[in-house]
């Protein structure tokens, strides 16, 4: 024991804990052994943080909870047996049922054996591609995107990769444009539009990738490849504005009926 | 600094206090003696969360709260589009392994150009001389078209219901990784068979490689094996398919699943 009094590694001077250097023995439980709760609660650095941010999310929680008017219920939906376990047990035999039915019923063809010598006259990837497909046929659009006088930009091949990506990447931004907590497409005539303009020209682009089934003029097709799905959007959006006319009406109703137009 | 038994701590004294009955004696006794040894306290935390978590309170759903329930059951096919897509994935992975045992992804054994190959022969094998072999490819082929058309109808009920909004960001843009996966699942298969199709896809691929600046070539070589086609676009497309891919598009799946379980099913519009 040193008379300067000098602090412990601790910072504490009290005497009484002063130990030889060691290691800490057994502490006794006194008055400042933490509980079981305060135990849990981490005194330094990122646990700290941790455990302060998850008490308040879990406050702000609680509080949500207490000012939502929703009704506390015990259950929610359907039990998981039988109800749930019965009906996804017949929706997935019946699926692989016909799954195999249809297996047996419509086997794949098998072609000849490749051959690089020779090319076939129609090269078609599976159906799902299709729209991949007609992608890297927009080549008759290449030369209008030109700004030199006559020189293409981009080759026609690099041109069908890049609306690859900007299809990709349209579909990925989606929920960053469009947020907020309506789901049915009458409440949001213009996504659901954007959203039938997307399939349509899905299936356009199918129709330009077996182009050669087609008996009209190249031209055309590629026009009506962007026209259509446009068109059908435009429809998609008149008709759904007006249905929400009439589903404004049916959730006012209540409304009305207290207080009837005059 | 004392090492001596606390007071506080003497659990048979308070016990002795409480002046309860034999059976409540007999109870707390072995409980103390178990808590002493394992320290079950620890471990009650976990018990209450489950009981809580088994008993759980929740909100009213949608479905309720607006009375759908009797509408509902006619849309119900469309919510369990992402669980089919599943099955459809789990038939063609078990008929696919079956398939593997007499596949050979080899181009050799063609005497001249447009003969049939030995990944050729192996599926004309399965074709005619394996038992139910035929049966096993059309399967295995239906599996995989069950499960393209099974996700793009998924997409297109999450995106006209609204699904993958605000919380859901990541497991939108997930999806859409998932779908291109898929979507390359079906390319690397189409090419097995080594057949004229197959041979005529996959050169359209290296040309869509070739065609990209800068990571084109490299991109041509990592996934076809070089510019022409041959053997090594064949072994390449063949782990691709059998290897690679089944171990990311499980895990993707996995996590795919594991996010809507956090984040709870997007509510029935």
């Amino acid at each position: 024991m040193t008379e300067d009094n000098e602090p412990m590694t601790d910072g504490g001077t009290d005497e009484d804990a002063r130990t030889d250097g060691g290691p800490p023995a057994t502490v006794p439980p006194d008055d400042e052994t933490p509980t079981w709760s305060e135990r849990k609660e981490r005194s330094q650095g990122l646990a700290q943080l941790t455990y302060q941010y998850f008490e308040r999310s879990r406050r702000e929680d609680e509080d949500l909870r207490a000012e939502s008017t929703y009704v506390e219920r015990d259950v929610l939906g359907f039990p998981a047996w039988p109800h749930e376990t019965i009906r996804n047990l017949a929706i997935t035999s019946f699926f692989i049922g016909m799954l195999i039915f249809i297996a047996a019923l419509m086997p794949p063809h098998f072609g000849h054996p490749a051959n690089p010598g020779s090319t076939p006259a129609i090269i078609l990837p599976d159906w799902y591609l299709y729209w991949s497909f007609g992608l890297l046929k927009l080549n008759p659009l290449n030369p209008q995107l030109a700004v030199l006088d006559g020189n293409i930009l981009l080759g026609n091949e690099f041109l069908g990769i890049i609306a690859h990506g900007i299809v990709f990447g349209a579909i990925g931004l989606v929920p960053f444009l469009n947020k907020g907590s309506a789901r049915r497409p009458v409440e949001e005539p213009f996504w659901a539009a954007v959203g039938v303009t997307g399939v349509v020209l899905s299936l356009t682009l199918a129709a330009l990738a077996i182009q050669n089934f087609f008996p009209f003029e190249l031209d055309l097709l590629v026009t009506l490849t962007f026209l259509l799905p446009v068109l059908c959007g435009i429809i998609t959006y008149a008709v759904l504005k007006t249905m929400r006319e009439g589903y404004m009406y049916d959730l006012n109703r209540r409304y009305y009926m207290l207080r009837p137009p005059k | 600094m004392s090492l001596k038994k606390n007071d506080e701590m003497d659990h048979n004294a308070w016990l002795k206090r409480q002046d309860l009955t034999a059976i409540e004696t007999a109870f707390l006794t072995t409980l103390i003696w178990v808590d002493k040894r394992l320290r079950i306290v620890d471990y009650l935390e976990l018990l209450e969360t489950m009981y809580y978590r088994a008993n759980l309170q929740m909100p009213k759903s949608h479905t309720e709260q607006y009375d759908l329930d009797n509408k509902f059951w006619y849309w119900y096919p469309l919510y369990s589009l992402g669980s089919l897509s599943i099955i459809a994935y789990l038939v063609a992975a078990v008929s696919g392994a079956m398939l593997g045992f007499y596949y050979s992804p080899s181009t050799a054994g063609a005497a001249a150009q447009g003969d049939p190959t030995a990944a050729y022969d192996s599926v004309v094998l399965i074709l005619q001389d394996v038992q139910f072999g035929f049966m096993l490819r059309s399967i295995h082929s239906w599996a995989a078209q069950f499960m393209v058309a099974a996700v793009f109808l998924h997409m297109l009920r999450v995106y006209f219901t609204g699904a993958y909004k605000e919380p859901r960001e990541v497991n939108w843009i997930l999806g859409v990784v998932l779908i291109g996966l898929t979507l390359f699942f079906g390319f690397s298969g189409y090419v097995l068979p080594w057949k004229q199709l197959s041979f005529w896809a996959a050169q359209i691929g290296v040309e869509m490689a070739l065609a990209t600046p800068i990571v084109g070539e490299w991109a041509a070589q990592l996934l076809f094996g070089g510019f022409t086609l041959g053997q090594a676009t064949l072994v390449r497309m063949y782990i691709l398919h059998v290897f690679v891919l089944p171990f990311v598009v499980t895990s993707l799946i996995a996590l795919h699943v594991g996010i809507v379980w956090v984040q709870g099913i997007a509510e029935p519009h």
